[in-house]
């Protein structure tokens, strides 16, 4: 299938976990992307399903002592300044698993569109914003070259009888990471420069026609959304 | 008719660095210049001036003219000059824009304008010309440093320049890959300005060297560390109490292993040259030793501290001052760490951020950082690469001086500095001669 109409099924898939409002709609959504996160090698895939699953249990957890809804208490605490009285309810609780569940759908999604789909092939196909693309795919990049990054500073550290440890260890990479990061954009920028990016005139090599299979990804990534809207 | 023509150009980078002064030179079509120097010379900055890259890219003061095929590249943008003029960057890590090989290859012919039916075709010729056509399907992550070079050289190929720019092009090619890219770019038919630290992988190939000191070009003959030297690689036999002893390892990154049943021996006092083609495993034999990694089978025994220090090290340092990257390695010892940074000739330097620091400064800080901890077993990775003769000399004195302490393993593909500074050689390629080149 072409990246565009892979990229188009899983924005559909993560709009309809947005406009769904059954939990059960939102978990099968959720199910879903993420079977199709697992077919990722396992070492690439860790760090974006980690990122997912947390975020999404972040907000189960946050959303019941935020909200002040329900009437079925199940457990009663103190009052606190600024926050006020602290409980949580099995309405609460029930919002709390549906929003997290929305959250680590649409992380998923983003997941599995940085896993699986070929970005050059998205960017080469791309008729319209072709400089937006680009940004994009260069964004979606930034993980895994970060990652390299971090592993290059941790054997750099180790290469000199330096362990990495702890969280103030691993804190301690964070500045020349970003350092690093900096020096290497602008080196490709000019890099890019170099190579003719943003002259006027630039064509784009042959791209395979569209097969019945992309335009049925396209129709339901609509579908989809429509659905999500309507029914879930 | 020159096809570039520089006049009296000077050039300071906006951080006040002057970098080129009063430079002239005249361009033939299809000649094929050598462009040394020591380090901060402005080797790279003549090459970025004749691509127009300064000063529109990098901003600062720029005086003189530099016209390339009868474009006054103040007046045209580089972007605009690219495809007459194509430039292949030191770092080839740092100029890669696409995850594959193919669509990286293709990104430059699409932004001059080239034909689509030509842009497959031609892009799939300058892999195979390279040699790395097999390639053009694999991620870009999953390349070697020598792979990404030669793609990078079939990206600027690709766009069949009248005017080829080099930036050290053969820093992580094996000798005969470099032979075999030097020639290429001859044969393009394009005029080549070849800038290189290793003056004897060029000059062969080249019709004239330009001399860069101080940012001027400078006349006469060649000073002495950079004309070709006869050399032959040592072949002593192993000695000193073995430091590190590897036996039938093996390793692999995915399925297949990389080092496949290898043995190493490197005995205290004794300096080894770790040769080998690219991709023959050199590296990660070098980190097996150092116990970065753990063979999947065969035994590693190393005795006392072992410090290995990376290919392109001056990427990963991590502290803010000069003397406190050093210091890490001796548990915050800051006297020691300033010790080590003057034995290096980078006393004054305690202070400066690593980052604000040259490439070729940032490399010795790298060195100071290792030789501090003062390690049983120490591995230098590629420790040339981007280093010119002299200070490559002032290394071979300095592992050499410091040998009869430790046992030191030489990972490298520069065969010259191989034949200086090692007692004897360990090839992880099949058996064969291996030459000085």
């Amino acid at each position: 299938m072409r990246p565009a109409a892979a990229a188009a099924l899983l924005a559909g898939l993560a709009a309809a976990a947005l406009l769904a409002q059954r939990t059960a709609s939102v978990a099968v959504i959720a199910a879903v992307l993420l079977l199709l996160c697992l077919r990722a090698p396992a070492g690439r895939r860790r760090l974006y399903l980690i990122g997912a699953l947390v975020s999404g249990l972040a907000v189960v957890v946050v959303t019941p002592f935020v909200e002040q809804i329900g009437t079925h208490v199940l457990w009663s605490g103190p009052t606190i300044p600024v926050l006020g009285h602290l409980d949580v309810t099995t309405e609460e609780l029930r919002n709390g698993i549906f929003q997290g569940l929305r959250l680590t759908a649409v992380a998923l999604a983003f997941a599995a569109y940085a896993l699986l789909l070929d970005h050059d092939r998205l960017v080469q196909g791309a008729r319209f914003a072709r400089r937006s693309v680009l940004a994009v795919a260069l964004g979606t990049r930034l993980v895994p070259t970060l990652e390299r990054d971090a592993a290059g500073l941790v054997e750099s550290l180790r290469g000199r009888g330096v362990e990495v440890t702890g969280l103030r260890g691993r804190a301690r990479l964070l500045s020349p990471l970003l350092a690093g990061s900096l020096e290497r954009s602008l080196n490709l920028a000019e890099a890019m420069e170099a190579r003719g990016y943003g002259r006027p005139g630039a064509t784009r090599a042959l791209q395979p026609q569209w097969t019945l299979g992309d335009k049925s990804a396209l129709v339901l990534a609509v579908a989809l959304v429509a659905v999500g809207a309507l029914w879930l | 008719m020159a096809l570039a023509t520089v006049r009296s150009l000077s050039y300071r980078y906006p951080e006040g660095l002057e970098a080129l002064r009063e430079c002239s030179l005249d361009l033939e079509p299809g000649e094929v210049v050598a462009l040394f120097g020591p380090s901060g010379s402005g080797k790279s900055t003549l090459l970025r001036a004749l691509a127009g890259l300064v000063p529109h890219f990098h901003g600062g003061r720029f005086s003189g003219r530099v016209e390339v095929s009868g474009l006054d590249t103040r007046r045209v943008r580089p972007a605009e000059l690219a495809g007459t003029v194509a430039t292949l960057f030191q770092d080839p890590e740092d100029q890669v824009v696409f995850t594959r090989v193919r669509a990286e290859v293709v990104f430059g012919l699409e932004n001059i304008g080239t034909p689509p039916a030509e842009i497959e075709p031609r892009a799939l010729e300058a892999l195979a010309a390279v040699g790395a056509a097999e390639l053009a399907d694999r991620p870009v992550a999953e390349l070697s440093g020598g792979e990404l070079q030669r793609v990078c050289l079939a990206s600027v190929l690709a766009l069949r320049p009248r005017l080829l720019l080099l930036d050290e092009p053969t820093s992580q090619l094996d000798p005969d890959g470099a032979a075999a890219a030097i020639e290429l770019a001859r044969s393009s038919g394009a005029t080549v300005v070849v800038s290189e630290q290793r003056p004897e992988r060029v000059l062969e190939a080249c019709d004239r060297v330009l001399f860069l000191e101080g940012g001027r070009i400078r006349d006469g003959a060649l000073p002495e560390a950079w004309l070709p030297r006869e050399a032959e690689l040592p072949d002593a036999e192993p000695a000193g109490d073995p430091v590190c002893r590897l036996d039938g390892v093996t390793f692999g990154y995915g399925d297949e292993p990389v080092v496949d049943g290898h043995g190493l021996t490197v005995g205290r006092g004794e300096i080894v040259a770790l040769l080998g083609p690219n991709g023959s495993g050199k590296t990660t034999l070098a980190k097996l030793a150092t116990g970065l990694l753990d063979p999947w089978t065969g035994s590693v025994e190393c005795e006392g501290r072992a410090c290995y220090l990376s290919q392109d090290p001056g990427r990963y340092l991590v502290a803010e001052r000069a003397d406190e990257e050093v210091a890490l390695a001796v548990g915050g010892d800051l006297s020691k760490a300033r010790r080590a940074l003057a034995e290096m000739g980078l006393a004054g330097f305690e202070a400066r951020h690593p980052r604000d620091l040259s490439s070729g400064e940032r490399e010795r800080l790298a060195l100071a950082s290792v030789l501090v901890a003062d390690p049983d077993l120490l591995v230098l990775d590629e420790p040339t690469r981007g280093v010119d003769p002299e200070r490559k000399d002032e290394l071979t004195r300095l592992l050499r001086a410091q040998a009869p302490g430790r046992a030191t393993l030489v990972v490298t593909n520069d065969h010259l500095f191989a034949a200086g500074v090692a007692d004897r050689v360990v090839s992880t390629a099949p058996v064969r001669e291996l030459a000085v080149a």
